[in-house]
This record gives structure tokens, sequence and C-alpha cells, in this order.
């Protein structure tokens, strides 16, 4: 069983408010920093990846449940706005709802058979969801485009149909979905549900003894982190006004979303976003140094940095960093957590 | 009525590699209890290694057999000694998860270093043994694929004896029944888990090296096979080496036969589509033990 992690401290309301607004300054100033549109695209790219970090986090992480198939609800999020919005004009924002139902029915049905078992089977399992979705869409050529994917019609200033010339608008966006999974993630993590899935996550033979519904906890988990995940799809497609089957559903996807989240804390608020930060800007760095001489070279970066993060701390980054930081408040007030006994 | 039959008989040929792939994954978990994630990419590793020792130093494919599994055994050794084993250390679960995430930044790693290195291009032997035939009657067979299913066979019986008839075969028997058990009547187990690491690897080069004269190799050849391995591993039983030899077959028979009725893309769906199918009614597998 992993030790558990270092507790975080709780803060006074009057500090947590200091906090809260010395975060909106910051994030009102970034777009003003960041006024080309090549950076700005960046950075609503960082605060997309670290959403979806934190939404894989709420199945993989809280729940220790690890999908390697989170690039399905990508792409049920994406197809299902961008054909609702191709074939019959809904507008992208009511595409956006039913996509996250349809990928909260598709994460409890894939992960239904395998609730029951232990960890690698689950693993397995939404792999392979995510690989035979992929096949259906690349073989779907008129409805889904096909392998060449679909491309959404440009329309300028279309806010009722999820279109922006200024890149602003997206980031007011992604900013608003970030805070509100890190709203739910907290939700989850101080509730009753939080407890079980805690619980689960440590030794689920114990936690079922004890009477946890082991498949009814888990698919909640599983629906939640899929709703989110859904709705960055559309975002995505949205974004990008282009989708296409490899990208978005292939298996690679899938991976960097559950290496993001893991490199940086499974399990915790900071840990994800740290994550998504790091591979984001390790990645562009690359390309912009690289250029697109060395195609893979940012996944082979992924690789070692995950290998290198499970061989010396298995919690992560961010665990790293507040057992370097308690080290110190330690040896200043020795009475804090853990007293020397 | 001839082509299906030549397909059932195609379908056995490359069922037995693909049984010899599934075998030593089913090795490693049996002894280990590891989901080796890495396992395509190490397939894809042989596959190269093949092809660079036919294309470089000018020898028969068949030959590779002799290279290919003894330099995958000090690979696969020289892996679970000096970085699978630290992290195998620090865990005490009864199925490792930092292991399974370990051997996943392995397989994305060897997945893009092969890529960096050896190009995007599928490559296949330029040999003139890949292109003979055998005819019999109706039927028509490539050498590439009687040899392939004659030394996978080879390869799995010579395998079994090992385990039946060795010590070190019975020490790793042993581990992978109960290591607490195992350790007490003096078997090593870390030692142990080398040995099992490099044999399923070495198997797996023997695979690969069966493997290549059939199809071509790319970076990515990797994450087909080793999605299948996984599939039928689980379709026998995971840790049953039997199962995973049936499996192997059924899986052979299913693609080459399917393939007779359906386009080759949803063939690869139907494969996954009976593997969770098996997930959900009968996780144990269909040759393996109820205890699971």
């Amino acid at each position: 069983m992993p030790p558990p992690l270092p507790r975080e401290k709780s803060m006074s309301p009057r500090t947590e408010w200091i906090r809260g607004i010395i975060i909106l300054v910051v994030l009102s100033l970034l777009p003003l920093i960041f006024q080309n549109p090549y950076t700005m695209s960046i950075l609503i790219l960082l605060f997309l990846y670290a959403y979806f970090a934190l939404s894989w986090n709420i199945l993989g992480g809280i729940a220790g449940q690890l999908s390697l198939g989170h690039s399905a609800y990508v792409g049920i999020g994406a197809y299902t706005s961008t054909v609702l919005f191709l074939q019959w004009g809904i507008s992208p924002w009511i595409g956006m709802i039913v996509g996250a139902i349809f990928a909260a029915f598709a994460a409890i049905l894939i992960g239904f058979p395998c609730f029951k078992l232990r960890g690698a089977y689950f693993s397995l399992a939404t792999l392979a969801a995510a690989m035979i979705l992929q096949i259906i869409v690349e073989n779907t050529n008129n409805l889904l485009g096909g392998p060449r994917g679909l491309e959404i019609t440009l329309l300028k200033d279309a806010p009722w149909q999820f279109q922006y010339t200024n890149k602003l608008f997206y980031y007011v966006i992604v900013v608003l979905l970030f805070f509100s999974v890190i709203g739910v993630t907290r939700w989850i993590l101080h509730s009753r549900i939080g407890y079980y899935l805690n619980a689960i996550k440590n030794d689920q033979e114990a936690a079922q003894s004890l009477g946890v519904n082991l498949t009814r906890y888990k698919s909640i988990a599983a629906a939640i982190s899929a709703i989110f995940t859904a709705i960055g799809g559309t975002f995505y497609a949205q974004f990008v006004l282009y989708i296409n089957p490899e990208k978005i559903i292939g298996t690679n996807l899938s991976i960097q979303l559950a290496v993001m989240c893991i490199i940086g804390g499974r399990g915790t608020i900071l840990g994800p976003i740290l994550g998504a930060v790091l591979l984001v800007v390790s990645a562009e760095l690359l390309h912009l140094y690289m250029g697109g001489k060395m195609i893979g070279l940012d996944i082979m970066l992924y690789g070692i940095i995950l290998m290198t993060v499970i061989r010396f701390e298995p919690q992560g980054i961010y665990v790293l960093i507040r057992k370097f930081f308690n080290r110190f408040t330690r040896s200043t007030s020795p009475f804090r957590d853990g007293r020397s006994s | 009525m001839s082509i299906l039959i030549q397909s059932f008989l195609n379908g056995i040929c490359s069922g037995s590699i693909y049984g010899l792939i599934a075998l030593s994954l089913s090795l490693l978990f049996g002894v280990m209890k590891i989901i080796n994630f890495a396992h395509g990419a190490f397939l894809m590793m042989a596959m190269y290694f093949t092809l660079w020792i036919c294309r470089y130093l000018g020898l028969h494919p068949l030959l590779t057999l002799l290279i290919v599994p003894p330099s995958m055994f000090a690979v696969g050794y020289l892996t679970q000694r000096f970085l699978i084993k630290s992290i195998y250390e620090k865990e005490t679960a009864r199925e490792p998860i930092g292991v399974l995430i370990f051997t996943t930044g392995l397989w994305i790693f060897l997945d893009s270093l092969f890529l960096l290195f050896a190009g995007p291009d599928a490559q296949v032997i330029k040999h003139g043994y890949v292109n003979q035939t055998l005819v019999l009657g109706d039927f028509i067979f490539s050498y590439t694929q009687i040899f392939g299913l004659l030394f996978s066979v080879l390869v799995g019986f010579a395998f079994f004896l090992f385990l039946k008839k060795t010590k070190t075969g019975r020490a790793i028997r042993a581990t992978g029944q109960d290591r607490e058990a195992a350790s007490v009547i003096g078997v090593n187990s870390y030692r142990i888990y080398d040995i099992s690491f490099g044999i399923g690897m070495a198997i797996l080069g023997a695979a690969g090296a069966l493997l290549l004269p059939l199809y071509s190799v790319y970076p990515f050849v990797g994450d087909v096979f080793g999605m299948r391995a996984f599939v039928i591993v689980v379709l026998g039983g995971m840790g049953s080496l039997s199962g995973a030899f049936w499996g192997g077959l059924i899986i052979g028979l299913i693609e080459s036969v399917g393939a007779q009725f359906l386009p080759a893309t949803f063939t690869e769906a139907l494969i996954l589509i009976i593997f969770l199918i098996i997930l959900y009614f009968k996780p144990s597998g269909l040759f393996g033990l109820e205890s699971e």
C-alpha cells in the first residue's frame, strides 16, 4: 500500500480569499503578456491539457483506475458536437452537452465489465475500447469523415455557434472549464464519494468487505471523468476547427493524458496541473528548437520523464516537492505533522 | 471451400507465432505478476534486430534464430535487473501498478526511439527464402509460414520441457505459485525474476525472428501485436502458459478466416470486441483456472 500523502495545510477563509484574488489577477494579466496569436494558442492548449489531466485524475488518480482509453471520450465529445453541427446545424454548445451524456454512458459501459476486477484488466479494456472506437470512426466515411476527419465550417464570429475570431474568448472559456473541474475535484475529495474512492484505491478487497459498492462508485468516478473529458473534446474541436481520428482518438492522446497526471501526482489537484505544464512546455520548446526534424522526440521525452518519476517518486513530482518543503518545516517546528518518535 | 481451408491453415501458421508472443507475456505475468505494456515494443525491437542481422551480415533469416533470442535474453535480463527490479522492490501490492506505469513509459520510449533512428517506413527482408513457396495440391504455402509453425511449436515445446525438467525451470514454477514459500526453500526470487524476464524476451525474440519474414517492420508494429498478445493472454487465462498457445491459434484463425468475410480493419475490431466480451463473461479466460 502506498504511504499516505502528506496532508495539505488547511487555510483560514481569509488567506483563501487572498489566494483567490491573486490567482484571478494573474489569470487576467496572462493574456496581456501573451498577446500574439501563437503564444496565446499555447496558453489555451496549456489550460486545456491541464483540464484534461485533471479530468483523467478523477478516475485515474482519485479512484486509482488507470484508464488508457480516455481519448475515446475526447473523441465522443468532439465528434458528437461536430456531427450534430455539420449535419443538422445544431449549436456545438448543445452538442457539447449531448456529447458529455454519451461519454458518461460509454464510460459506464466500458468500465462495467472490469470494475469487479483488479488493476490491469481495466487499463487493457479501456485501451481496447478506444481502439475499437478509432477503427469504427476511420471506417465510417460518410457521417464521420473516415481517416481524413472532419472540418468545421468557418463562421467567423458566431458566439452561439461556439466560434470566435478573438482567441481571448477561448481563453476565458477554457479557464472557466479549468476551474469547474478543480471545483468538482475538491468537492469529490471532501465528500463521502471521495472517501469511498480512496478506500477502493488503497485496498479494493478491504473496501468491499466494509460494504463499499465497487461497481457503483467506480462507475460514478468514470462517468464524471468522462463528462469533463468529452466537454474538453468539444472545446478542442471548436478551437482547432478540425478533428481526425488518429489525433483525437488515437492511443497517443490517451497515454499523454495519463502521463501528465501520473508524473505530476495522482489524486492531487496541483499535481496534474504541474504535469500538464511540464509536458506541454517541454514539447513546445522541442518543436521550437528542433522544428519538424525529429518526429517523436517529444513522445520519447514523455517516456523518459515517466520512467524517471516512477523510478524515484511513484507518487509524482508534486509529492516530491511537498516532501522537500515539509522537511524544512519539520526542522523549524518539530510539532507539525509526524513529530520524530 | 478450398479458399476457406487455405485460410484456416494460414491462420494456424500465424496463430502459432502469436501463441509464442502471448506465451512470453503470460510467463512474465505468471511468475512476476507484472503486466508488461512494453511487450509489443520489445517485439518490434526483436524484429528490427532480425532485419539488421539479415541485411548487414547477410545471414539466412532462419539463422537469426541463433542470434536474436540470446541478445533479447540479455536485453530482458538487464532491463529487469537494472530498471524494473528497484521499482518492484518498493511495491508490496499483489499486482504492482508502478511496474505497469513504468513499462508504459518504456513502451512509448522505445517506439519513438526506433522512429527516430530507423525511420517511419515499413521495411521488409530481401532474401530468396522469403518468396519460396510449396505447392501441395490445391494449397500454397510459403516456406516462411511452414518454418514459422514448425519452429514456434519447437520453441514452445522446448520451453515446456525446460520448465518441467530443469532445476531453474522448477524454481521458476515454484516462484510463480508462491513466492514466499519458494524463498523459504532457498529460491532467490529476484534472481528468478531476472532469468524469467530474460527467457520471456528470448521467446519473444524467436517470435520476432519468425514473424518478420511474414510481415514488414515499422516502429509501431508492436502496438498491433502487443495488443493482440494481451487479447490472447486474457483469452487463454492470465498466467496460463498452455492457454496462451491455444489462444494464439484461436486468434490466428479468427484473423485469417475473418479476413475472408470482413475488411481487415474490422477483423481487428472483432478481435478487440471478443476481448471485451471475454473480460465481461469469463475474466479467468477460456483455459484459465477458476481461482483467479
